[in-house]
């Protein structure tokens, strides 16, 4: 069972999913590069992890996704079997997108303390409320940071408000889009993923 | 007195980080998830500074700063934008409506303490605050402005004050009265040649002798553009000519922090006495309701049972002041406290108008409501 994200999304929310995500853009020529591409995710990612988190994350593989290369539908390049917590934002204006960060729950639950200076034990297993909404944060803060730098190429867009997705073994289907790059990153021995997928407005 | 701040943001993550940036400070932290939150909680707490986010469900933050520059009671309130939305056309938008500074996420806790303490006045949690001055205690308040005819319209509008005014013509001369002695607050001209006004800002605000200094733009209603820029230079409080004196004297109170409970509140004989103004715009009925409370306890600590609220010299019975005696008469009941409302003919004739006021009985005098209770 396939699960569509839109991106004129009306307010914050958890979907819980082992399904598959269906990008909805359309098939473009585009005016970013993929040495432009990369910088913008390493620039936000670099930003938001050595600000909010102080740590450093390095790109450990790069996915170019296309209509042809992955017709059967692409797996994440993460562990299936671990458990996963998705944020999302979207952005619309000259360029339109959306972009994905998937991240390993110990990683997340990492990332939620140091935010929130608080202890594992503080915060608990079930508390998903709590990680999800500093996830949702980090994600907006990451997909600001990069919109805000392609808004200084002279892209002017804005964002949408942060969505959560939680489960495990997501898979990726075809999506026609002008633009779509997975980043497997690397924090120390942790990964965490990042799905950009852009189209250009007419 | 703790400083108050408003962080307005859907993520409850921010908020927390926000918490976390100022525990070492006295501060009093509120919080709401979106503008139309946030708006009713700045009337309910009345912050001295707003942290406010652009991306929020149900009211989102341009429309939350629209709505507050175009409200008298909470336009003065300074607001940072503390938001993942930068690019310049945003920046450009929300300067335009008014904003103090602007911080973009991801951000260094210290920075925001920075910019939030270049505002307002942070001080560490335990330190002494100075001795509140009274609204009857003298101030020094400096106007810097190359038209004497303003200056001396100032001194003039200040004179049943016992504030002192100090004019001078320049920058220089601005500065070095500063230097020499510390004023309370300082109203610039913003029409100063070469834009010297924000020029001044800039050397007052940098400056840690002066940086706490509340500072006035002082302009023509008309020259808009001339205030955006000073709006865009920082200057939170803007104020017009011709010169609202009533007005005037409220804002400089509050940047002051001068106690201003003595124009409203008198206490002797056995009696406390809430004497409301002519004009009990929204502005005056806030400023009342944030001592009465104290006051009142003040009163019941001083011996004090029984209280006068005396509207004799209100034009008009809004509703406004309405909920204001409402409120305080209740406060009276649960006190066990004794009551008396005075008024003139107006506002008896229009207290009859209103549901909640119809029933009220009214003392045409001091002497007949002391008497009556």
């Amino acid at each position: 069972m396939g699960l569509k994200l839109f991106l004129n999304l009306s307010g914050p929310r958890t979907i819980y999913s082992q399904d598959h995500i269906h990008p909805i853009l359309m098939q473009q020529t585009f005016p970013i590069s993929d040495e432009e591409l990369e910088a913008l995710a390493k620039n936000s990612i670099d930003s938001v992890f050595s600000t909010m988190l102080d740590r450093t994350a390095v790109i450990d593989k790069v996915i170019k996704v296309d209509e042809d290369n992955h017709s059967e539908g692409l797996q994440l390049p993460m562990d299936a079997n671990t458990p996963m917590i998705a944020g999302t934002v979207g952005f619309l204006g000259n360029l339109t997108g959306i972009i994905y960060i998937f991240m390993e729950l110990p990683l997340a639950m990492e990332a939620t303390c140091k935010l929130l200076d608080m202890e594992e034990s503080d915060i608990g297993v079930e508390d998903h409320e709590l990680v999800n909404d500093a996830i949702g944060e980090l994600t907006n803060m990451i997909v600001g940071t990069f919109k805000n730098d392609l808004s200084n190429k002279g892209y002017e867009c804005r964002m949408t408000i942060p969505s959560i997705l939680r489960g495990s073994n997501f898979s990726i289907e075809p999506a026609e889009v002008a633009l779509r790059r997975i980043f497997k990153f690397d924090c120390d021995g942790r990964s965490f993923v990042i799905d950009v997928l852009m189209k250009e407005e007419n | 007195m703790r400083l108050k701040v408003l962080t307005v943001d859907d993520s409850k993550t921010v908020r927390i980080i926000v918490k976390k940036s100022f525990k070492g400070f006295d501060c009093e932290i509120t919080e709401a998830q979106n503008g139309v939150e946030g708006l009713a909680m700045a009337a309910k707490v009345n912050p001295d500074i707003i942290l406010l986010d652009i991306t929020m469900p149900v009211m989102d933050g341009v429309e939350m700063l629209t709505k507050l520059k175009s409200d008298p009671a909470l336009k003065s309130i300074p607001v940072i934008m503390l938001t993942a939305e930068a690019g310049r056309e945003n920046v450009m938008k929300i300067a335009k409506i008014g904003v103090r500074d602007y911080i973009v996420k991801p951000f260094k806790e210290d920075v925001l303490v920075d910019k939030v303490s270049r505002v307002v006045d942070l001080r560490p949690a335990g330190e002494a605050a100075p001795i509140q001055k009274k609204i009857d205690d003298p101030i020094d308040i400096l106007v810097v402005d190359d038209k004497p005819a303003i200056i001396s319209q100032i001194t003039e509008g200040f004179s049943h004050t016992p504030w002192n005014v100090k004019g001078v013509s320049s920058t220089g001369e601005a500065i070095d009265f500063c230097q020499k002695k510390l004023p309370d607050c300082i109203i610039i001209s913003l029409s100063l040649p070469e834009d010297a006004a924000i020029t001044l800002f800039r050397i007052i605000r940098s400056n840690a002798k002066t940086k706490y200094v509340p500072l006035f733009g002082l302009s023509v209603k008309t020259a808009v553009e001339e205030q955006a820029r000073a709006q865009q230079a920082g200057f939170s409080t803007i104020i017009h000519k011709p010169i609202d004196f009533e007005e005037l004297e409220s804002k400089i109170g509050k940047a002051v922090n001068l106690d201003a409970s003595g124009k409203y509140f008198q206490m002797g004989e056995g009696y406390m006495t809430v004497k409301l103004p002519k004009s009990c715009n929204a502005a005056v009925v806030n400023e009342v309701s944030t001592y009465l409370k104290s006051k009142t306890s003040e009163a019941v600590n001083a011996g004090i049972s029984r209280i006068i609220f005396d509207a004799q010299n209100v034009a008009s019975l809004n509703m406004d002041v309405i909920k204001l005696l409402l409120h305080s008469m209740k406060t009276c009941r649960d006190l066990s406290l004794k009551y008396a409302l005075t008024g003139n003919d107006v506002v008896i004739e229009e207290s009859k108008k209103f549901e909640e006021s119809k029933d009220w009985k009214f003392c045409d005098s001091l002497e007949t409501a002391k008497a009556s209770i």
